[in-house]
């Protein structure tokens, strides 16, 4: 018996040992992992962001999108987020929608921007999105909800148009973890105090959105993507009162309005 | 080693077949069973079942095979979750990932070639003890 101990001590040792030499390369730089995996990734990225440009009317005037990138801008700058990182992209839409893609983009429809009534409920929006895109949402979604089925269709099939476009279905109009849409709302939070502009629009915004439901029918899709429950409209004001600061806009009266007038006449 | 110094009577030619077959299952099992490690296990113990009211060689031959299957289950078993885990969470490719996928390869390859090896030996009648696995299969398979 006791022989037997020691001769299972001695495999278990020779395990461990063959183990603690194998540890001692460096197999992620002999292999070139970071460059693979990171190669995957950008081809995900890009064949998302194609498919569903395709699909939908970009706006490319600069003009039009200059307000929005302002407020990006701001929050970008105001918290150590490299604004390169996250690409904006204004598409023409009636509904009220904004959505973050893997790579960092950030999508805002037309129909959002029109109905918002002020920067403060704009950039409560698009801090939500930047804090999914910064905590690494949308990647955690895409393995959790859509799979492994699709990750490896995309990055070994060259890109089944079909199954991006499923996925993308799921991207765009079904919500995060309760836990990671609360992490994303007291992220935009801290996001929109740093920028100095005011978190209260955030809240005003949705509750706005629920009580005008009913009269935008189905162009409400923010809002099956983002329940407004009286409980998220609390810990937002909860988290915003935490933070004492002084609002800075980033638009003037007159840009905000020019602004929505443009968008307005392009209807 | 002569099976009759062990076994201490004449073993037939179909005993030598059905021990020889134990390691063939445990080999097929290990190609079978690598992207799902427990299906190592589940054939090896089926067959192991399925030949418990055979002769005294025959059990010892197919205990041995399986309690080799039980090593490589659990080294199998942890790499197949921390790929998962790989696939299907934060978790990502790193150098220990690496270090242990090649251990449990050299792992597995040793316990394919022994197999093969002990497969090809028992059924020209001679009888294989592995190191360790024999002498616990002593402990547990009784004549």
């Amino acid at each position: 018996m006791k022989k037997i101990i020691i001769q299972g001590l001695i495999m278990v040792a020779l395990f461990a040992a063959s183990l603690f030499f194998m540890n001692k390369v460096d197999w992620v730089k002999l292999f070139h992992i970071e460059k693979l995996t990171k190669s995957a990734d950008e081809k995900i990225n890009e064949l998302f962001l194609e498919v569903f440009i395709k699909d939908n009317n970009e706006l490319k005037d600069s003009t039009l999108s200059a307000p929005i990138d302002s407020i990006l801008t701001r929050i970008c700058d105001r918290n150590q987020i490299n604004r390169k990182d996250i690409q904006l992209h204004v598409i023409e839409s009636s509904d009220v929608n904004a959505f973050a893609l893997p790579g960092g983009h950030l999508i805002v429809f037309t129909g959002l921007i029109d109905f918002v009534e002020n920067e403060s409920e704009l950039a409560g929006v698009m801090g939500h999105e930047i804090a999914h895109i910064e905590l690494d949402h949308v990647m955690k979604k895409m393995g959790k909800e859509i799979g492994l089925s699709v990750i490896i269709n995309m990055t070994a099939g060259g890109g089944n148009g079909e199954v991006i476009r499923e996925a993308l279905k799921t991207l765009t109009s079904t919500a995060f973890d309760r836990e990671l849409e609360k992490d994303a709302d007291i992220m935009s939070v801290e996001y929109l105090s740093k920028a100095n502009i005011d978190y209260k629009g955030m809240s005003a915004f949705m509750n706005r959105l629920a009580k005008e439901k009913e009269n935008l029918g189905d162009h409400v899709t923010i809002l099956s993507t983002h329940p407004a429950s009286d409980d998220r409209a609390k810990y937002i004001l909860e988290q915003g009162k935490k933070r004492r600061y002084e609002i800075k806009p980033v638009l003037s009266d007159s840009t905000w309005d020019a602004f929505k007038t443009n968008f307005k006449e392009l209807r | 080693m002569n099976p009759e110094i062990k076994f201490q009577y004449k073993v037939t030619d179909p005993e030598l077949e059905k021990a020889s077959n134990s390691y063939v299952m445990s080999l097929m099992a290990v190609m079978v069973g690598l992207p799902m490690p427990i299906v190592n296990l589940l054939a090896t113990l089926f067959f192991y079942i399925g030949n418990r009211k055979q002769t005294y060689f025959v059990r010892w031959h197919c205990m041995q095979a399986l309690l080799s299957q039980a090593s490589v289950l659990i080294v199998n078993s942890y790499g197949f979750w921390w790929s998962v885990s790989i696939i299907f969470t934060e978790a990502t490719i790193s150098n220990r990932y690496i270090a242990f996928m090649i251990t449990a390869f050299i792992f597995n390859l040793t316990e394919i070639i022994l197999t093969i090896y002990t497969a090809v030996k028992t059924r020209k009648g001679e009888h294989i003890n592995w190191w360790f696995y024999g002498g616990l299969t002593d402990l547990i398979c009784r004549k």
